[in-house]
């Protein structure tokens, strides 16, 4: 089956806008003020630690909880929660949900594509190309209720992809994947976003698999999203020092203060197997990376070491709460 | 509404079902009970017993009741009342039983097993959803009832009729009950089944509280069975009919009630 989907939305239009979005429960706020922004045929990844709101926020732009208020609330176009019947058939969401065990996972999904108002033909063609795509064609026909955890998340993702959606909710997918069955799933976000045009919103703690395949992605924390842009831009906008990892040869001694008293250096940390040098400016990197390389001893390495998007998240989420909402950062 | 989307969440609903044991064993063993147990055990043992046993049971019904009286015996004029008018109440406790149960794992137990929420992300509209899961719990209420009187109908004719004397039966009632209280009396019960379901997360709740929906028929047995209310065809129209607007009612509130929301967050 060809996941090529017909109507996607066109370049340069926006799949999901939202704006001073807020939302409580029994009186406790989770979400308070989100905005929000994800152009279509891209991966935006929303981190965010445990009850900081992801599932909730996921849950709002899916029409089925509503919000207390928000400026914009608009998905694929379309305002909500007025016009959620327009958004439904559009999308598919794997969220934190069951399977039917008692039914094969060939039914499960064909069950769900009929619900699309696909025909009892299509809906199972189509069932088990997805099943076959996810490794699970051999078991299509076996009662889900025997599957391990991974498989089942496995058919819940599939099962969110049965009507060829434009735009996939996938919350936490990877869970209770092994890190095999989680690499493929990434590549799979990855080839299929880029070649498709599918836009996808993901949530995940993990934060590796998110720098590598999402587009943008948006931190939450207080119930505000505190950083949203490109992956990298993100991570220099948060973790804004300059630094340049030194790699000496094993019997090699770097001599520090050398590194040290090097014009636009800010400090030097030994580590294993050199040093970590913190440059003042990063216009600075290719003149200090030279007199480095210069200094009598045996280097295997000299390079930038740009800030993951996990340092800039541990310093945004990370030891956060009773802290003030920090700036906001954006980084476009 | 489209009926290809109601008939897929009522198939599956009902596949589900029939693979859970927990659901079947019930729906199965009742009608055993009611259908063949209870009237078989009665018409033996009318064989033997004495004339005067029944003769209080008799004396309190109106001659209207029993055509052809005169020309039965003491045993064929009870076998007549119990047959025609004791275990038509339990008719009404069949399907009541069947749907609560249905109704009660389609909706409760999708919620309890978190099967409910992934539905409720697709276009299936509220209506087509409450819709669906009422027929998958009363078309096989109402089928299984129809089954049970096939049963029932030949174990009385096997039975009952050299006893009567004659075949009386089915009677004209038993139409009425078969062809109009049971469909209503199985819409009436799922409904109030689904209703509770969205306020309870468990099956095991719903089924429970639910089950208050089958009590006018259990008390319309304890009526035929000491002789104060007989039912018969007037009355089984006016109920079946009055149940059937209290099914419109019913299942128009309850669509228009549905709330995603409230589901959704029963499960946080």
């Amino acid at each position: 089956m060809s996941l090529a989907g017909v109507g996607r939305a066109s370049a340069g239009t926006v799949a999901i806008e939202v704006a001073g979005l807020t939302r409580s429960f029994g009186g406790t706020p989770v979400l308070q003020g989100v905005d929000l922004s994800l152009p279509a045929g891209g991966v935006l990844g929303l981190l965010g630690p445990n009850g900081s709101g992801k599932t909730t926020t996921v849950r709002i732009l899916t029409g089925v909880l509503r919000a207390d208020h928000a400026r914009t609330l608009r998905v694929l176009g379309h305002d909500l929660p007025a016009e959620i019947a327009d958004v439904r058939p559009r999308i598919g969401v794997q969220t934190d949900t069951s399977l039917y065990d008692r039914l094969s996972a060939l039914d499960n999904l064909a069950f769900f594509g009929r619900l699309y108002g696909m025909s009892r033909d299509e809906a199972r063609t189509a069932a088990s190309a997805l099943l076959e795509r996810f490794g699970l064609g051999e078991r299509a026909r076996h009662r889900v209720g025997a599957f391990s955890k991974g498989m089942k998340q496995k058919a819940l993702i599939a099962r969110a992809l049965i009507a060829d959606p434009e735009l996939v909710f996938l919350d936490e997918p990877t869970a209770g994947l092994d890190p095999e069955a989680a690499h493929e799933l990434m590549t799979y976000i990855h080839d299929v976003s880029r070649a498709e045009g599918r836009t996808f919103f993901i949530t995940s703690h993990r934060l590796e698999e998110m720098e590598a395949v999402c587009t943008r992605v948006g931190v939450l924390s207080g119930g505000r999203v505190v950083a949203q842009g490109v992956p990298g831009e993100v991570a220099r906008a948060v973790v804004p020092e300059v630094r340049v990892r030194v790699t000496a040869a094993p019997s090699a001694v770097l001599d520090l203060g050398a590194v040290r008293s090097i014009d636009g250096v800010v400090g030097v940390t030994a580590t294993d197997d050199g040093a970590r040098v913190e440059l003042a400016e990063r216009e600075r990197i290719p003149r200090v990376v030279r007199e480095i390389a210069a200094l009598p001893v045996d280097l295997l390495g000299v390079a930038e070491e740009p800030p993951t998007l996990e340092e800039a998240y541990l310093r945004l989420v990370g030891a956060s709460t009773p802290q003030p909402a920090p700036e906001e950062v954006t980084a476009r | 509404m489209r009926s290809s989307v109601i008939w897929t969440v009522a198939t599956k609903d009902l596949r589900e079902s029939a693979a859970n044991s927990q659901v079947l064993l019930p729906v199965v063993i009742l009608p055993i009970v009611f259908v063949v147990l209870y009237p078989v055990g009665l018409l033996i043992g009318l064989r033997w017993m004495s004339p005067t046993d029944a003769q209080d049971l008799i004396a309190r019904i109106p001659r209207s009741a029993l055509p052809g009286a005169d020309e039965m015996s003491t045993q064929g004029q009870v076998a007549y009342l119990a047959t025609v008018y004791l275990f038509a109440a339990f008719f009404l406790i069949i399907p009541a039983m069947v749907a609560t149960v249905l109704a009660a794992n389609s909706f409760a137990g999708e919620k309890e097993r978190h099967t409910l929420e992934g539905v409720l992300y697709t276009p299936v509209t509220d209506t087509e959803l409450v819709v669906g899961k009422i027929v998958g719990a009363v078309a096989p209420a109402i089928v299984f009832s129809w089954l049970c009187f096939v049963v029932y109908t030949i174990l009385v004719d096997v039975l009952g009729a050299p006893l009567v004397g004659r075949v009386y039966f089915p009677t004209l009632n038993w139409w009425i009950l078969m062809l109009l209280v049971v469909p209503a009396m199985s819409v009436f019960v799922t409904a109030c089944v689904v209703w509770v379901s969205a306020r309870v997360n468990t099956y095991q709740a719903a089924n429970s509280i639910g089950g208050f929906a089958v009590l006018p028929a259990v008390l319309l047995v304890v009526g035929q069975v000491n002789g104060v209310m007989l039912v018969g065809p007037l009355l089984f129209t006016v109920l079946g009919v009055v149940l059937i607007g209290l099914d419109v009612v019913l299942v128009r509130w309850i669509v228009s009630s549905f709330d995603r929301e409230r589901v959704v967050t029963s499960f946080l």
